[in-house]
Formats: C-alpha cells, structure tokens, sequence
C-alpha cells in the first residue's frame, strides 16, 4: 500500500524536471537541427525558414573562417585541459600533505571559482594591458622581456593570455576535485606497496591513479565539455582577435546569428558544436556511465 | 641508524617546500584579484602611471560613485538578484523532486532520468540559443527577470540535482521506515521528515547555484539586452567605451558585482569545499 504510493509520488516528482527538460532543452535541440537545413534569416524573418537541404553544411565546410574556429577550438580544448588536469593533480598532491594551511589554502581556491568569468576576463585583460599593465611592467623590470608583449593583440600571445586567464580561473578547483579523488585511495594499500619496495612515482602511477580513475575521467571529461564550449572569457578578453585568431566555435555561431543575422548556418555551426560535444561524451564512456548509475 | 638522522632534516626540507608551495599557490590565486581591488580604488592619474603605482593614494571611493553613475548599477544588480533568486528557488524544488525519486524510491526508468540530467550538462548552450531566444520573443518574454530565470533553471539543474541525491542517498532507511509505521504518507514523510534532513546540503546547493546563476553571462546577453532587464555581469562589458577604457571604475563596478559572492563563499568555505568533495566522490 505504502510502497505503491511511494511509486506513484516518485513518478509524479519527476514531471516538473521532464517539462523543463522538454520546453528549454529537447525542442530547441530539434529546433535547432531544423533551421540547420533552412535558409533563415533575421532580416527576412517575416517569410519564416525555408528548406535549402544540406547547403548550410555545404558552406559550413568550405568556410575557411569556421576551419579557423574549430582549429583554435580544437587545439584550446586540449591543452587548457592536459594543462589544467596535471597541475589540478600536482597542487593537490601537495595540498595532500600540508596541515594546518590546507584550509587556508582551500577558501582562497574558491575565489576565482565563484567570481564570474566575465570578472576574470576584465581582470586579466587589465592585467595584460600593452602599455599600463602591470604583467609587461614586471616583465621588463626584471628583464624578462625588452619590449611591451601585445599579450591580446599579438596572435602568438593572444592564445596564451586566454590560456592563463582559464588556468587561473580552473586549476584551484580542479585541485579541490584532485584532492578528493586522492582521499579515496586507501592507506593500506599505498603502506603494503611501500613494503614491497615501491617508490612513490610507481605506487602514485600503479595504485593511486587506478583508484582514483572513475573520479578524474568525470572530471575532466566535464572540463573538456567546458572548454570546448569557451566564451564568455575570449568575448572580454579579446573578442576573437586579432584576425579572428582566437574566435572559438561558440564565438563564431554567435557572430553569424548576431552580426550577420544569419540563422540557418547559425544553426548549422551549433549542430557541428553538439556533434563534436558528443563525440567527447563518447571518448569518456566510463565517465558517462557513471553519471547513469544511481 | 642512518635512516633516524635522515628523517628530521628531510622534514625540514620537506616543510619549507611546503610552505613555499603554500604562499606561491596563494599568491597566485590572490594577486591578480587582488590587483583588481586595488585598481578600484586608483585615480585615473594613479592608473596609468609609470612606472606602475603599485598602492592607490588613499581609499577613493569615486570609482565606486562613477561606477553607479555611468550605469544604472543599482537596478541591474536587482535584476541579478531577482534571476538568481527565482531560479534558485525553483532548482531546488525541482532537484529535490527528481533526486527523491532517484535516490529513494524503486521507480523505473532511473537511467533514462540520469541520461536526461546528463545531457544538458553535457549540452553546448550554443546549440539551445537561437531556438530559445525565438521563443522567448514569441512568448513575449524577453527582456523578463523570469523568462531568463526560467532558461536558467533547465541549465542548472543537473548539478543541483547530483548534489543532493547525494545528500538524499546518506538519510538511513529507519527514519522513514518508522515515519511509515506512524501512519505518515510519502508527502508528509518528504517534506516533514526528509528535506529537514538535507536542510544542511539544499543550503550549500543553494549558495552554488545562486552563483552559477548569477555569473551566467551567455543567456544574459541574448535574452535580457535592454536597459530596464539587463543584469550584472552583462553591464561590466558595457563600461568600456569606443577609444577609452576606465579601468578604474569597471573594477570597482567588478568588485561591487562580485564582492557578495566571495563574502558568501568564505563564510561557508567549509560546507561547499565538503559539498564538492561528496558531489565529486559520488560520482
């Protein structure tokens, strides 16, 4: 009697979440695949989409401006994310043995995490300044460079700036995920293979990574979920520039639906952003299927 | 022998390491935003000088005034306010719903469920924006506090909902088990019995959500861009003008935007580092 009512209030608890699910994410997915196929755009938006087949994708792969976002994209993902994971891992090996300072150390990595990204962006745009800021100042002070660095308007260092701007912003709270990962390993096992006369770099690589492995593969499969998707920080760091050298993918969609009021190839752009999100997902089957076990 | 008169010099080593780690990760950390902070309180003189003025003159608070005056700050920072509250609010009720029903009921379909909270995070925003942005005008509901509560919602909830199932998953049986014998029916055992128990974990959920929300940058720009609906974080890219950038009064305006949330977040550092560790452990 009671389980059956138990199953019933189960299943109607689930009916707010599928309605926000089915209004704000699966009908404009399938929207989206739609105007994929259709020319539609904001200055004719009166006639509504018409169906142009495959000419939006067939445009979309002549684009040598989209190859541009999707290489820089590309490229960006990989390394912020190889980047951020090995020094995650390295600041929370050493936090793993501090004291007292740990819980020092863990309020201050909380700050860049709960500050907005637009915040950060400003932050390091004004960091990087060419002639007033403070970076090229230290910089030169103590010889490190002779000249100014164009730190956003140098396409060499442009991709830099926005490297460091996201490592600030994500290596302290990929450390605190690291950390917990390292406090899932037993002990007892990292004693016994003391014994047997392991070091530390081959009992940190044989037994702490694989316990560690189903907590790292979801993180770091969402931080490269993130990073593909960059935006908010390239939009107030340097807009995509200088020639469109740091325009990502999600930049560039946004481009076409704003400047050039260009819906259809918007929307194709935004089905080639989820096609390649999804091939991540797949890379990360393990982590995937944990997040489907209760 | 050797080993015993090794052992406390290699300490040693070990703790200045350590503590040289400990100030260079700080520092780190602390330094940019810090600069920022100080910057917020520089005269325009002070801001470009060279070689660089490291401390400003004295606590100006012209920036701050300017900061106010050049934009409408106060009411956009009532705007976030009422987005970030509302969805908030609705992500909790919703996410306890759902994580109830996963965590502590016998239901089927627990995989599709997961599988839906799943791939919105996994979404690219930009795949939803245009569709959602039609929509919004068609509902008339653009340049709406809750039109872009209501988006932000679906956005958020995924997280929100892993957090607390798995602070639902720790409630032991026999509570609910003897609430059962008293005659209480699932209703009253959810809200009387249940949410009192994860009251501690929906308030750390809150406080991550409320700042997700509020920080979000991309459904802010598109669906509220008027004056009267714009939030915060939209507003601070709106300070720098064609030829001049006011540093002074953007990372005033900056530090008023965020100064809530780090207050908020060191103040209940221990609960939310705890929360993402659970969250992160779970799975």
């Amino acid at each position: 009697m009671h389980n059956k009512q138990r199953l019933i209030f189960g299943y109607i608890a689930l009916i707010p979440a599928i309605i926000v699910f089915c209004v704000f994410i699966v009908y404009p997915v399938i929207n989206t695949f739609y105007l994929s196929f259709c020319n539609y755009r904001t200055q004719t938006i009166r006639q509504g989409p018409q169906w142009i087949g495959f000419a939006n994708y067939a445009q979309m792969f002549s684009d040598d401006k989209m190859w541009t976002a999707l290489k820089f994209t590309v490229l960006f993902t990989l390394i912020s994310v190889v980047l951020e994971s090995v020094l995650g891992m390295l600041c929370a090996l050493i936090m793993n043995r501090q004291g007292k300072t740990r819980a020092l150390v863990c309020a201050m990595i909380l700050i860049p995490w709960c500050i907005p990204t637009v915040v950060s962006g400003l932050m390091w745009n004004y960091i990087f300044a060419e002639s007033y800021g403070v970076l090229n100042y230290l910089l030169q002070l103590t010889g490190l460079t002779s000249g100014a660095v164009r730190w956003l308007t140098d396409s060499n260092y442009a991709f830099l700036s926005i490297l460091i701007s996201d490592v600030w912003k994500t290596v302290p709270y990929m450390s605190l995920l690291m950390l917990s990962a390292l406090k899932t390993v037993d002990a007892s096992f990292l004693e016994a293979a003391q014994i047997d006369g392991a070091n530390k770099v081959q009992s940190f690589f044989k037994i702490s990574m694989p316990c560690m492995k189903p907590i790292i593969i979801v993180a770091v499969m969402f931080r490269t979920i993130q990073s593909f998707r960059i935006y908010d920080l390239i939009r107030v760091l340097t807009n995509g520039g200088p020639q469109g050298k740091t325009t990502s993918l999600t930049i560039y969609t946004i481009t076409q639906y704003t400047t050039y009021g260009n819906m259809g190839y918007g929307a194709a752009l935004a089905v080639l952003t989820f096609i390649i999100s999804m091939i991540i997902a797949v890379c990360f089957q393990d982590g995937v299927k944990s997040k489907l076990e209760v | 022998m050797q080993a015993v008169h090794s052992k406390p010099k290699s300490t040693v080593v070990k703790n200045i390491g350590l503590g040289v780690f400990t100030v260079l990760f700080v520092l780190m950390i602390v330094a940019p935003f810090l600069w920022l902070l100080l910057a917020a309180f520089k005269t325009g003189k002070e801001l470009y000088s060279m070689p660089v003025q490291i401390l400003p003159s004295g606590f100006n608070f012209q920036n701050f005034a300017d900061a106010f005056k050049m934009q409408p700050l106060a009411s956009y920072i009532v705007n976030s306010l009422i987005v970030a509250i509302l969805s908030t609010v609705l992500i909790i009720i919703i996410a306890s719903l759902v994580s109830f029903a996963l965590a502590r009921t016998q239901i089927k379909g627990k995989r599709l469920v997961l599988l839906m909270l799943l791939s919105i995070s996994l979404l690219p925003p930009v795949t939803i924006l245009n569709p959602i942005y039609l929509m919004m005008s068609n509902l008339k509901m653009m340049n709406t506090t809750y039109g872009l509560a209501l988006v932000l919602v679906a956005i958020e909830l995924p997280t929100a909902a892993w957090y607390l199932m798995s602070f639902f998953q720790t409630i032991p049986d026999a509570l609910e088990e003897s609430a059962m014998i008293d005659g209480a029916n699932v209703v009253t055992i959810f809200c009387r019995i249940l949410m009192p128990l994860v009251a501690p974990g929906v308030f750390t959920v809150s406080i991550m959500t409320f700042i997700a929300v509020w920080n979000n940058y991309l459904f802010a720009s598109v669906l509220n861009p008027s004056k009267k609906a714009r939030t915060v974080t939209v507003a601070l890219t709106m300070y720098a003008g064609e030829t001049t950038t006011p540093w002074n009064t953007i990372a005033a305006a900056a530090i008023v935007s965020c100064v809530p949330l780090v207050i908020m977040v060191l103040i209940c550092q221990k609960r939310i580092v705890s929360g993402m560790v659970d969250g992160a452990v779970k799975g």
